[in-house]
Formats: C-alpha cells, structure tokens, sequence
C-alpha cells in the first residue's frame, strides 16, 4: 500500500498547486521541492525494504488488470528516479525564474512524477501498456510550455510519434493477452507450445518498435531532438532519464518477462532489433557531431545512447540485460549532468550554440568542471562509469558471437570515437580558446549558476565518482537479477 | 605502498590546484614536494624489490569492475623510479620555465594527474589496469600540448588526442577479445597462453594503441607536431616517459605472445626499421631545435623497437637484444630529459626554436654546453657513454639473427650515423657558429652567467651526469638493471658481454664516419647557406598528416558516415515515405473518422429520435440518412485522396454539423483497429 502513496504524494501535490495559488515564489519552490524530497524519501524506503505483494487498482477482465509489484528493474528504475527527480525539482527552481507559467509546469512535472513511479512498478503489459500513455500525455503540455510556433511543432512531432507507436504497442498488447496474461516472470509468461509463434514473432517486433519510439529507435527519433525546444529541466529529466528510460524498460519487460529469451534468441526478430539498435548507435551519434545547437547535440547523444541499450536488451541473454540496466543507470546520470550544464548556459548568457561555448569555462567554472566530467565519464573514460557500461556490452555481445553482435560491437566502438568528436568540441574550446565576449556580452564577469543549481550538479557528480568506485558490486547486482 | 605511490601525486594534484589559486608560491613549493616524496617512494619500492627482494603486489578485486591488480618487480620498479625522477627534474625546472606563463594552475594539476597515472601504469599487472591508466594518462596530458593555446598547438594538441582516441579504442577491442578467449588478462596469463595462434589478432589490435602511443610508424604523426609546441619540461615528459609508456605495453604484449613468431616479428623488424629511418632522416633535415630533438626520439622508438623484435624473432635466446631494449628505454628517457631541457633553457629566454634564432646562443655558456654536448654525444652512441651500451646490444642482437638480416643490420648502423648527423648539426648551430646578426649575438652573450637560476641549473647538471655515469660504469649500473628487468621482458638474465670488443668499437666508428659524412655533405652543403642560415628543405607537401589521416579521417569518413546519414534522414523527412505514409495515413484516418463520426450520427438518431431538436432539423427516414452518410465518406475520402480543399463542407455536415469528432474519434479509432485485428487473429486461428 506504501508504494501507492508513494505514487500519490506527487499526484495530489502537483493536483493541489493550482488550486493553493501560493504567491510568494520561494514558499511554492520550497513546496514542489518538498513534496518531490519526500516522495523520493518514501520510494526509496518503500524499494529497500523486502516486499513481494502486489497492488490491485483496477481489473476490467481477468485478462486486463492493472496491478502493481516491486521487482529488480522497478526497484532499480525507482531508485534511479527517486534520486534525480528531487534534484531536477531544484533545478528546476532556479530554473524556471525565466520562463513564465511556473505554477503550471510544476504541476506537472510532479504529476510525470507519480506516472513514472506507476510505470515502473506495473506488474504486468496491460497496465505497463496504461502507464505508458498516461505518462506521455502528462508530458505533453511541458513539451508544449513556450507556446510558440517551434514548440508547438515539436509538441505535433512528440504528439505522432509517441501516439503512434503506442498504437503499435496496443495492437501488440492486445494480442498478446490472447495469448497468455498474468504478472511479469523473468523468462516470458508465454505458455511452453505456442500456436502460432510466428503471429506472436510479429507481434514481438511491432512492440519493439511500439514501445521503442520511446527509447528513440531509428527509423523513430525525430521527436527527441525536436523535444528540446521544451524547458530544460524537462529535457534534462524526462527527455534523458525518465520517459526514454521508461521506452528502454518496457521494451525489457517485453522481450525478457512476456516473451522470454528462449522464444526469440536466433529468430529474425533478434537480428531486427540488433540491427536496428546497432544502426541507431553510430546514426544518432553522427547526427550529433553534425548537430550545431547545444542542446540537440545532447539530444541526439541521448538517441545513441539509448540504442546502446537496446542493443543489449537484443542480445537476449541475462548478460546482454544487465549490461543495458547498468548503462540505463549510468547515462541517466550521466546525461541529466550534461543537460543541465547546457541550460545553465543557457539561462546565464543566452549562448546556445556549439560555437558560441568558446572560452566559457573561464566565467563559469563551475558548470564546465561538471560538464566536463561528465562528458569524460560518456566517452567511457576507464575509471568512470561509461567505460563499465560499454565493457559490459562488448563482453555480453561477444559472448552470443553472432554476426549481428559483432557489427553491434564495431558500431559500439565507432560510435565511442564519434562520441569524443561531439563531446570534445564543447569543452576543449570553452578552456583553451578565446572568449567571444564582444559579440555577445557577458552579464557579469563570472556567470556560474546559483546554489540550486550547482547542488543539483555537485550531488550528480557525486553520485557518478560512486558509481565509478562501485560499478563491480553493482554489475554483480545487477547480474544476479538478470538471472544469469 | 603502491596505492600510495599512485595516489600520492592524484591528491596531490587537487591540493596543488586549490592551493594555486590563492597563492602560486605555495603552489611551486607543494609540487616540488610531492614529486620529492613520490621519487623518495618510488626509491624505496626500487630498494625493497631489488635490494631486499621482497615481492610487492597488489591486487583490488572489484575495484572498476575487473578490478585492478599491480606488482612491482625489477622492471617496473625501475621504470617508475625513471618515471618519478624525469617528473622530479621537470618540476625542479618548471618554476623558472613558467615564470611568465599563463595557466600554470591546470598545467601543474595535470602534469600530477599524469605522474600518477603514468605511476599506476609502470605497475599494473595485467593490461586491463595497464589500459585503465594508460587512457587516464592520455587524456590528462592533452592540456600539455594545447597549453600555450595557440592556433599550432591546439591542431597539434588535436592531433595528439585523435591519434590517441583512435588508438585506445582499437586497442579496447583487441583487449575484449584478448578477455574474451583468456578469460582474464593478467600477464601471466598471457604468458601461458603464448602458443595460441587464435590471439594474433586480438594481440595486434592491443598493439595498435601502443604502438601510437610510443610513436611507431605509421602512427608516429602526433609526435614531431605535439613535441615542439609544448612547453619543454612537458616535451621531456612526452618524449622520455609517455612514449615508453607505450613501449611498456608492447613488451608486456609481444615479449609475452609472440615469442619465436616468425612472421610477426619480421614484421615488427619492418616496422621499426621504418621508424627509426624516417625519425633519423626527419631530424636532420628539420631546422626548429625541439622538433629535430622530436623526431630523434621516434627514431630512437625504432632502436627500442627494433631490439624487441630481435627479442621476438630470436625466441628464448634474444635476452641479449631484450636487454638492450630495455636500457635503450631507460637511456633514451635520461638522455631526453637532458635535450629537451636544454631546449627548454634556450626557449625561456629566447622564446625562439628555430635554429637560425637560436644560432651562437651557447656560446660562452659552459654549463649549458656540458649538459647538452652529454646528452648530444649519449644519443650519437659515442662509446662511454650510455647510449652506446644499449645499441651495442641491440647491434648484437641484430647481428645473432645472421642470414639475411645483413640488410637491417647495414640500416641500423646508417639510421645510428644518421643520429649523429643530426646531433652535430644542433651542435654546432648552437655553440659553435656565431649568429649572422652581431647585436643579436652581443644579446646572446649578455645573458651568459644568468640564464638560469640555481634550481634549473641543479636539476639540468643532475640529468646531466648520468649519462656519462651510465656509461663508464655500465658493469655497476646498466647490466644489473638489464639482469634485473629479464623475468619481465620473458627471458633468461643477459650474461657477460664484451661491450669494448674491436667489432663493436668498429660499428662505433662506422656510425661517426657516416654521421660526420651526412653532417658535411647534406647539412652543411644543401641545407646550409652562409647568407640565408638553415633552410628547411623538406618538402611541405610531404607530411603524412595532411596527406593521409586528415584527409581520410576527417573528411573521407565524416563525409561518408554523414553522407549516409542524411540519404537516411531525406528517405524519412522527405517526400517519398513521410509523404506516403502521410497520404495514405490521412487517409485511412479520415475513413474511420467519418465512420465513427457517422456511427455516432446514427447512434444519436436511434437514441433521441423523439427530441424536438433534431425533428426539426431532420425529416428523412434512417435508409436516406444512412445513404447520405455513405456518400459521405466516399466522397470525403476521394476529396481528400484529390488534394482538394478539404475544409469543403460534406452534405452530413450541412444537415447536421460535426459531433463529436474530437473528443472520441481516437479512442474508437483504436477500437476500431484492435477490434480489425481481433478479427484477423481470429481468422488466423481458424
């Protein structure tokens, strides 16, 4: 029952905001910040504590019922949540001074707060499936918060691509409840003969690529970088943690807990998915090294790495998973830094492209330390979490030496390389050339954000020098729930 | 000991830079300090291993995930005291080379970061803690070469980082596959498993990384763009340590994995015999003091090199040529630190490389003169000093082979001549000829006495007298550390050899001859005019850079790599899939649009048959209405298939206006098609 409240402090926190009208600004940020820190407080008690029951919401037949359990991946998904969501919050805070319509966006951010939080301990498909849209429809209107004309498009663009392939996704669903249905099992709940497996193979790619819009498979990326119009906070939280880790998930729950490794390993399916994944690693990368606008560089970082993912999940072995788990982790880490450094950039000078950065760590140190680890730690520099995550694949792919999984390492490789050529470009020039201070003048001498802000980035950073340390304790983790 | 060895400068490097930011005195005296206590400790390690044989290893298990383990034995102890000393003399240095420089902050904090990476590496015990912080030490030593931030050194600095890049990731993948056959990469292991041939190709992947690292060809093109444009000290760095960090993964990898492999190792041979010819005649036709000393040190890479492959190719027999690389490794470190120093020692005052700027300024400066007539005449192979042991050995090794290896042996001894070619030539540039303008020598000569403050002066004469130490003591110093370093290398300890013997004072002799012949006949007559000074007469087109990796690599590639991707991106914004898709999507929409919306229609006209509303704007009977709302959707759709305008009114909308479109046609829209597809799957099961 706790993890239900859990989901419902953010619900009625963000559903009361409008309606409280706080005036003073600081008492209604000290409100959102609150209610995200203690619902973050509770989730996390609730995931550290052994609980195996299950939450019953709503039942519309036997076959749909929409239920709630705590397993490894939801607990490490609301972990990961739990952690970035209150710190977002605080960004957010500082933030938002710029943009208008506060009150609106903060409710909600904290009503895509509950809907993650929902997603992640669904039990099974159809409620996986539920959660899913409800979460998109939440974040719609933060996609669409400027209003104008860009926005709006990208808000048409989001609208079609994630109705889209949830339509996909339903029509999988749908069938595959004729099938079998029942709460998720490591290993598929498919029964042991099936009738027609090729229907059912169908069905596998439809929802692969279903819930993969998601996850920003190509040939359905387009709407990520295009969300970036969207405030900063959103793009940093949801547009490369929560919503696209939320595709990632539930394409595991499809391939791991409804159909199980066994059903697909070797089929087409498998070198679809890896194909596609793989294309998608150097593609996004590509694109981001040709992208000129800071944060769609990101964002298109954000497209390959989530293929990295889907990469391991398409090796279909428990090594393969707990590989795009461990990556799933350290680049929601890794790449909130990033996004937040680039807004921060962008809320202090206006700056915001690529070529306008040179010279900046000087005004603003502080963001650029943050930025700078953090793009060190993408590029898989050894001792940082990146390296580990790419390690993992690459054994996990090697080991299933199939062709696909080879192209899937080489692509892993070179987009590694390509990586460097998009991270770098941002930070060797904002230390080692000349400030462009005359084209577009500074505020003041140094522009390094506030306190919020650079807590948010401090206890980010933090949380990746840990994970570098720990990654051995947390591979095993994560090995041990994969099954292997 | 050892993680405190290697975290020491690590931590050290956070309390200089905070320290330098209040205040720089500080900040010089705390790094001199830890690169004392690193080298007192790298000393001790040095003397517990060798002197009081006791065995230090470490091993971290789960520590980044594979865990690291390190072993300090005769070798690497050796090479991290090497280390520990040329970053101790550097920094001796450093205060007055920096004095006027900006960013010494970060350049201080990353030469610490290196110290400690570069540590951590010279004691890794197995190649996945090698690689860890060979990357490490790759990364932190980018800002050496972009640190003056000038237009040159941030390509060079480019350069560097690319090459780096690229070699790490290649070198990864050969380590993946390495783990993925061994199972673990410890280096025992792989000593183990040396017979293998499946592991040739991971083995040659591995050596990619290294080999760009240690600036073998072809990969040598960082080396002579990023040595002249850092700062000396950071030179002496690169040149005397960075690159013998690769050759550490080379031995680790080859000494190992091929031992007795034909083919590798004459390929190998190929490769280092490529490298120290190019490195030599590259030397002496450049005219800019530290890129000469540059391009000697990938020469000199070649002598290590070519002694490793003697080593490969003679199998259990090559400890002779095996040792040789080694102390070659530890010369050329010491004898490099000496060079690029004095190079340093000319820059700060002159801020000038180019020879004929720099010209007559030795003159009258005795110690400066010593330091660098010592390090000039240990690379030249002069017989008592310390260059001349370890290419003796490497000569010896070269001549064991015997058959048809005459050849290398012959390009050997020319690429040594060459050597010392190329050394006179910066010899006698700087001290011997008197620069052309006789105000500028009168400058020159008004520095004498005060070029240097004592601490440069110390740390200079320190390097200095090594080398000639080395070299008429080579029973006491060389030998020992040959014999020390043979358990890693793989191979027996190297016995008594006649270093003196007439054969090889012949080969000395040879080398002076043809190197004094070069000297005369192609600097001095073609590339020296009395007027003009020192020309550069190397073709400008001829860079291996500007031919190949950067047009290959940058826009051959990018533009394929790009050229696909947007091919890609047209095929899916463009007009032939989006704009069906599009088509036939509207379209398909639009037919389950008026069929709901008219079945809602019709469900209305049932339901409320009797309101007074609807009677009055309706009087047909249902059949009509039905027909209507038929001819309807037909004609909408063949309206819309049309492009005609769309916002056309249809004869139901005239009757009865649009209901309910919005709010429910996308949730019947998916009924709709889930109920489509029930039917199907039905079907399919029949």
């Amino acid at each position: 029952m706790s993890l239900l409240v859990c989901a419902l402090i953010p619900l009625l926190a963000g559903a009361a905001l409008p309606i409280l009208r706080i005036k003073r600004r600081n008492l209604r940020m000290l409100y959102c910040v609150l209610a995200t820190l203690v619902a973050s407080i509770a989730l996390v008690s609730v995931v550290l504590r052994p609980w195996s029951g299950s939450i019953e919401l709503f039942k519309l037949s036997d076959r749909f019922v929409c239920e709630l359990r705590l397993d490894g991946p939801a607990r490490l998904f609301l972990l990961l949540i739990a952690l970035l969501w209150p710190l977002a919050t605080l960004y957010a805070t500082e933030y938002m001074k710029h943009e208008t319509r506060e009150g609106f966006f903060f409710a909600f951010y904290l009503l895509a707060y509950s809907e993650a939080i929902l997603l992640a301990a669904s039990a099974n498909l159809f409620s996986l499936y539920v959660f899913y849209e409800l979460l998109t429809l939440v974040t719609v209107p933060l996609v669409l918060h400027e209003k104008d004309t860009p926005s709006i498009r990208a808000t048409r663009i989001y609208l079609c691509y994630l109705f889209g392939g949830a339509a996909l996704g339903f029509v999988a669903m749908v069938v595959i409840s004729g099938f079998a249905y029942g709460p998720f099992r490591l290993g598929g709940i498919l029964p042991d003969v099936v009738e027609n497996p090729t229907l059912l193979l169908w069905m596998a790619i439809m929802a692969f690529w279903g819930f993969g819009v998601k996850a920003a498979v190509f040939p359905l990326c387009r709407w990520l970088p295009k969300a970036s119009v969207a405030p900063t906070p959103v793009t940093a939280l949801l547009h490369a943690v929560a919503v696209v880790n939320a595709g990632v998930f539930a394409v595991m729950r499809v391939l791991y807990y409804v159909f199980g490794t066994a059903f697909l390993r070797g089929t087409f399916v498998q070198s679809t998915m890896l194909a596609a994944s793989a294309f998608t690693v150097v593609y996004g990368a590509v694109k981001a090294v040709r992208e000129n606008h800071f944060k769609r560089r990101l964002a298109w970082s954000t497209v390959s790495n989530l293929s990295y993912m889907l990469f391991g999940l398409s090796l279909l072995t428990p090594e393969g998973m707990a590989a795009a788990l461990l990556h799933m982790v350290n680049h929601g880490l890794i790449k909130i830094v990033l996004f937040f450094c680039a807004g921060a950039v962008m809320i202090q000078t206006g700056r915001t492209q690529i070529r306008q950065l040179h010279g900046m760590a000087r005004p603003m140190p502080y963001t650029f330390a943050a930025f700078t680890f953090a793009g060190l730690a993408l590029m898989g520099l050894p001792p940082l979490p990146g390296f580990f995550s790419k390690y993992c694949l690459i054994t996990a792919a090697l080991k299933t030496a199939g062709p696909w999984q080879i192209a899937g390492c080489v692509a892993l490789l070179i987009s590694a390389v390509l990586t460097v050529l998009y991270i770098f470009p941002v930070v060797i020039p904002a230390y080692f050339m000349k400030l462009n201070a005359a084209a577009m003048p500074l505020p003041r001498e140094t522009c390094d954000p506030g306190i919020p802000i650079r807590i948010a980035l401090g206890v980010i950073c933090a949380a990746i020098l840990a994970l570098s340390l720990f990654s051995g304790k947390l591979i095993e983790v994560l090995t041990a729930m994969a099954g292997a | 000991m050892i993680v405190l060895v290697i975290l020491l400068p690590m931590l050290g490097a956070l309390a200089a830079y905070l320290a330098g930011r209040k205040r720089e005195d500080v900040r010089d005296a705390l790094t001199r300090a830890i690169t004392w206590a690193e080298f007192l400790a790298a000393a001790w390690t040095f003397l517990q291993v060798n002197a009081l044989h006791r065995e230090l290893a470490l091993s971290l298990p789960g520590v980044c995930a594979l865990g690291l383990t390190f072993r300090a034995d005769g070798f690497r102890s050796i090479y991290a005291l090497v280390a520990a000393f040329l970053w101790l003399i550097t920094t001796q240095f450093s205060g007055e080379y920096f004095r006027h420089s900006k960013n010494k902050n970060r350049y201080y904090f990353f030469t610490l970061i290196t110290l400690g990476a570069t540590i951590g590496l010279f004691y890794s015990d197995d190649l996945y803690t090698t690689f860890v912080f060979f990357e490490i030490m790759s990364m932190a030593s980018y800002p050496w070469v972009a640190h003056d931030e000038t237009k040159a050194a941030l390509r060079a600095a480019a350069t560097y980082l690319g090459i780096a890049v690229l070699g790490g990731m290649v070198s990864l993948m050969g380590l993946f596959l390495l783990y993925h056959r061994l199972g673990t990469l410890s280096f025992s292991a792989i000593r183990a498993a040396s017979s293998d041939a499946s592991l040739a190709l991971p083995a040659v992947l591995a050596l990619f990384g290294f080999a760009a690292k240690a600036g073998a060809f072809p990969v040598h093109v960082w080396l002579p763009k990023a040595h002249p444009v850092a700062p000396a000290p950071a030179s002496a760095l690169l040149s005397g340590i960075l690159t013998k960090t690769g050759m550490f993964g080379i031995l680790a990898i080859c000494m190992n994995l091929f031992v007795g492999n034909r083919a590798f190792g004459n390929a190998l041979l190929g490769i280092a015999l490529a490298t120290m010819l190019l490195g030599a005649v590259l030397a002496l036709f450049s005219t800019n003091l530290k890129r000469t000393l540059a391009c000697s040190s990938m020469s000199q890479i070649g002598y290590i090199l070519t002694g490793v492959a003697c080593a490969v190719l003679l199998g259990e027999h090559g400890s002779l040529a095996a040792a040789g690389a080694v102390t070659h490794m530890v010369n050329h470190s010491l004898l490099k630190l000496t060079l690029f120093l004095c190079a340093g020692c000319v820059y700060m005052n002159l801020h000038a490389l180019e020879l004929n700027d720099v010209r007559g300024f030795g003159r009258g400066k005795p110690l400066l003169h010593f330091c660098f007539l010592m390090g000039a005449l240990g690379l030249a192979g002069v017989p008592l000093f310390n260059g001349y042991v370890s290419k003796t050995m490497i000569h010896e090794g070269l001549a064991e082979l015997g058959g048809a290896y005459h050849i290398p042996e012959w390009i050997f001894l020319f690429a040594a001549g060459l050597t010392t070619g190329y050394m006179l030539k910066l010899y006698i540039a700087l001290f011997l000829q008197k620069n052309p303008d006789a105000a500028q020598q009168k400058r020159f000569d008004t520095m004498n006495r005060r070029y240097m403050n004592r601490r440069s002066a110390l740390a200079l004469t320190a390097s200095a007298i090594l080398v000639p130490l080395l070299g008429i003591l080579p029973g006491f110093t060389l030998m020992p550390l040959a014999r020390i370093s043979a358990p890693f290398v793989n191979r027996h300890p190297v016995g008594a050899i006649r270093l003196f013997s007439l054969t090889n004072l012949r080969g000395g002799a040879i080398t002076l001859i043809i190197g004094t012949l070069a000297y005369m006949f192609v600097v001095r007559k073609w590339m020296f005019r009395p007027s003009k000074g020192y020309l550069n007469r190397w073709p400008h087109w001829l860079d291996l850079e500007d031919m190949f990796y950067r047009p290959v690599l940058c826009q051959g590639l990018s533009r394929i790599l790009c050229g696909v991707c947007s091919v890609l991106d047209k095929l899916i914004e463009g007009r032939f899939v989006s704009g069906f898709l599009a088509r036939t999507g509207i379209a398909i929409l639009r037919v389950f649009d008026e069929l709901t919306d008219h079945l809602a229609l019709i469900l209305r006209e049932l339901l409320f048959a009797s309101r007074e509303e609807m009677h009055r704007t309706q009087r047909d009977s249902i059949f009509i209405r039905m027909a209507c709302v038929c001819a309807d959707g037909v004609y909408a759709v063949s309206r819309r298939l049309a492009r005609k305008h769309p916002d056309e009114r249809t004869i139901t909308d005239m009757r009865y206006g649009t209901f309910a479109t919005n709010a429910i046609s996308f949730g019947l829209l998916l009924c709709a098609m889930a109920v489509l597809f029930a039917i199907v799957y039905v079907f399919s099961r029949v």
